[in-house]
């Protein structure tokens, strides 16, 4: 590791707005520009690197900041997995014969598969909730459950909900 | 007090339990010191290379128990090869030669191999508990030694260890007519381990108090676990991930309602967060959370989770929590005495927690005395509100993750914000320091830090005049560690007697130099200067005026030791 001397030049992740640099934070800058990657510190690793992990990643300090080799690891696995566990089920719209498939599990709760689904089938989904201004133009989420039943969702917590679920379908608000 | 036999001062001794009051003991005068020595069972070595395990053992003839550590502080952030030592095999050796009744080994960074937990199976037949933290040279071989061979096996507690994998058979190692396991915690494992095994393990341990599992023990496994072990106090969950059958979910949560003595919980390795909601029912009666291993939980599920937790005196968390979350602990967790917010995105990224969740920590939470705090940002307001409200800290670590950073408000350094916080917390016996920080907060520690045994520093400081500051001031000062900062040979040397009243100094990439070392080491015959060369950027003949990478000296009544590496020169 080398050890610059006073450097004028600033950079990235020193504030803009502090005028001098101290030997110090060129000590910190000296460290990063050592390992001699284009990367700016400026940059979230997670969105940017998910193709090819190996680039930044065995080039990034071992060192800084000071966490345990342990914690490091899991993080690390936890940016190369994005989503470990998936659960993919068909949604249908009423009177569209070619169904989609969605990950549940990368929804957080009700709100989120609604704004999802809202945006994939272009329409908007009743909540209970919601003011129903022209419900003829308004579609309702259901589900069909493990005993073959259909259901409408949104009534038990969402962690019922999931282990229950084999599909969904989007009907008219009308046809119920 | 002279004129009691010795068994009534052995027996009011019984009474004396903690290591330094022991030793305060046997200072007192000879006879003392001889009774204290003769009976003291349980002895602590906090670094492995100060003392000969001869002269350990020839002191402490009832040694029955003792906790070694080995590489210095800094390992944990691989500042130190693996290889520079701590090697305990010399240890047991002479343990084992001279028939000592070991009952009790804990290690902390230390290098045990699979020859020397053999060697500890077969050389001590009370040995009840092994704990290895943060330790590395064995595997799982080793372990299936103490499994067959120890058998009245309590306490098998692997923290954070780098263990080498073998696949599991180590466990069904442990013979039937072993029933006496109190506390079994192999988190830390990466293989796999045979499930029946261990559920017959649970099945025949009634004592079984404290189960810490690693990611291979699924969700079944471990709801029939729970079953078998509802007097369970301490539980680390390994693999959680949601599993869509609603059945083993139900049984699940059936398991966790029998298990009404949980107060510790940890692990979620492996977790789809939705699940959680099955803890809910524990959350009121634990006192110790530990979610730190789970980046897979999002802030939200935390939340959730942590508004049942009344009781909560200790809390390991990442920072996805967000200021905002640390809020809800602030009013949720009023017992709250230990916290922990780690980095979720560890790159010098983005801390999703700043100055304002630490604030709203210390005015919610009264009680807190020990914290470590990565964030994003801070500010000197901030530390001084901090002091005020929580002038009862007895640790206080800070990390903000871009190290020269300075107060985010006024661009000036936060030398009067740690200020404030020595100045306040009277008992402060560790502090660890970051953001831009200049000599004059060493110069305000040096003043006020009067019970500081502990202090680490990078990035910090202008002049020697720092580390001056420092050496004059804090008497009671053990260890004290220092990377990246611009301290050379006039610090180095303005008190070398200092050092023998230390455990140890680190010094990485600051400014000192080999002749300065080489001066220290010749004035102080009792320290054991070591210079840690593993780039190779110094030659045997290097000049005097080069500067060292990195040195580490310690006290020592044993010399220089035997097993230093090549790369390894004491001076």
């Amino acid at each position: 590791m080398g050890r610059g001397g006073t450097s004028s030049s600033s950079s990235s992740f020193e504030s803009s707005n502090y005028p001098s640099v101290s030997s110090n934070s060129s000590n910190f800058s000296q460290l990063k520009r050592d390992l001699s990657t284009d990367l700016r510190l400026g940059l979230s690793i997670s969105t940017s690197q998910q193709d090819n992990p190996s680039t930044p990643s065995d080039q990034q300090l071992l060192d800084w900041p000071p966490i345990k080799p342990f914690l490091r690891e899991a993080l690390a696995s936890e940016e190369n997995e994005c989503n470990s566990a998936t659960f993919f089920v068909k949604v249908y719209m009423e009177g569209i014969p070619i169904g989609r498939k969605l990950n549940l599990l990368a929804h957080e709760g009700y709100q989120d598969l609604v704004q999802t689904l809202d945006q994939m089938f272009n329409t908007s989904i009743l909540w209970p909730e919601m003011d129903v201004e022209n419900s003829e133009q308004c579609h309702v989420l259901t589900y069909e459950d493990k005993e073959g039943d259909w259901l409408i969702v949104g009534d038990v917590p969402w962690e019922m909900f999931l282990p229950s679920v084999r599909r969904l379908k989007i009907t008219r608000a009308d046809s119920l | 007090m002279n004129y009691f036999p010795d068994e009534v001062l052995e027996h009011i001794f019984d009474f004396v339990t903690s290591q330094r009051d022991r030793n305060s003991v046997s200072q007192v005068c000879k006879p003392w010191y001889k009774i204290e020595s003769s009976c003291r069972q349980k002895v602590f070595v906090g670094n492995c290379y100060a003392i000969s395990p001869e002269r350990v053992i020839e002191r402490f003839p009832g040694l029955k128990s003792i906790f070694l550590k080995g590489k210095p502080h800094f390992a944990d952030f691989n500042l130190v090869p693996h290889d520079w030592g701590g090697f305990v095999y010399p240890w047991i050796e002479a343990f084992a030669r001279n028939n000592v009744g070991l009952e009790e080994l804990k290690l902390k960074r230390m290098i045990i191999s699979d020859e020397c937990l053999e060697l500890i199976s077969r050389s001590f037949p009370n040995f009840k508990s092994l704990v290895l933290v943060s330790c590395e040279g064995f595997t799982t071989d080793g372990l299936a030694a103490i499994a067959s061979n120890c058998r009245f096996l309590r306490e098998l507690d692997l923290q954070e260890n780098d263990v080498e994998d073998h696949r599991g058979h180590w466990l069904s190692c442990i013979p039937d007519t072993c029933t006496s396991l109190v506390s079994l915690n192999f988190a830390c494992l990466k293989g796999d381990v045979n499930l029946a095994a261990l559920e017959r393990l649970v099945a025949r341990s009634p004592n079984l108090r404290s189960l810490r599992l690693n990611h291979a023990v699924p969700l079944d496994i471990l709801q029939k676990i729970l079953m078998r072990a509802p007097h369970l106090v301490d539980l680390g969950v390994g693999s959680y991930v949601h599993d869509p059958d609603s059945e083993t979910y139900n049984k699940l949560v059936t398991a966790i309602r029998r298990c009404k003595s949980v107060k510790s919980l940890s692990g979620f390795l492996d977790v789809a967060p939705h699940c959680l909601s099955a803890f809910h029912l524990i959350c009121p009666r634990l006192t110790s959370l530990n979610l730190s291993y789970a980046p897979g939980i999002h802030g939200t599920e935390l939340v959730k989770l942590i508004r049942h937790c009344r009781k909560l005196q200790r809390l390991w968390i990442l920072d996805c929590i967000g200021d905002e979350g640390l809020e809800v602990v602030a009013s949720t967790c009023k017992d709250l005495q230990e916290i922990r917010v780690f980095p979720s995105d560890p790159f010098v990224g983005n801390a999703a927690v700043t100055e304002v969740g630490l604030v709203a920590l210390s005015r919610g939470c009264p009680k807190l005395q020990s914290i470590l705090y990565f964030c994003q940002q801070m500010t000197n307001a901030a530390l001084i509100t901090v002091a005020k409200n929580c002038p009862n800290f007895t640790r206080f670590r800070l990390c903000i993750l871009d190290p020269t950073k300075p107060d985010a408000v006024t661009n000036q350094p936060l030398d009067e914000g740690f200020g404030a916080i020595v100045h306040s917390c009277k008992g402060l016996r560790r502090l660890s320091m970051s953001g831009q920080l200049t000599d004059q907060v060493f110069l305000y520690i040096g003043m006020y830090a009067e019970q500081l045994e502990m202090l680490s520093i990078a990035f910090a400081g202008d002049t020697d005049k720092g580390m001056q500051y420092l050496l004059n001031g804090c008497k009671k000062l053990r260890k004290l560690e220092i990377r990246d900062c611009p301290f050379g040979n006039a610090a180095l040397l303005m008190d070398v007697g200092k050092y023998e009243t230390m455990r140890s100094l680190w010094m990485s990439s600051c400014e000192i130099t080999l002749g300065g070392c080489k001066s220290l080491a010749k004035k102080m015959p009792r320290l054991n200067v070591e210079i840690i060369n593993d780039n190779d950027q110094m030659e045997v003949s290097a000049d005097d005026r080069q500067k060292v990478e990195k040195m580490y000296l310690y006290r020592t009544l044993a010399g220089q030791r035997k097993d230093a590496p090549e790369f390894v020169w004491t001076l």
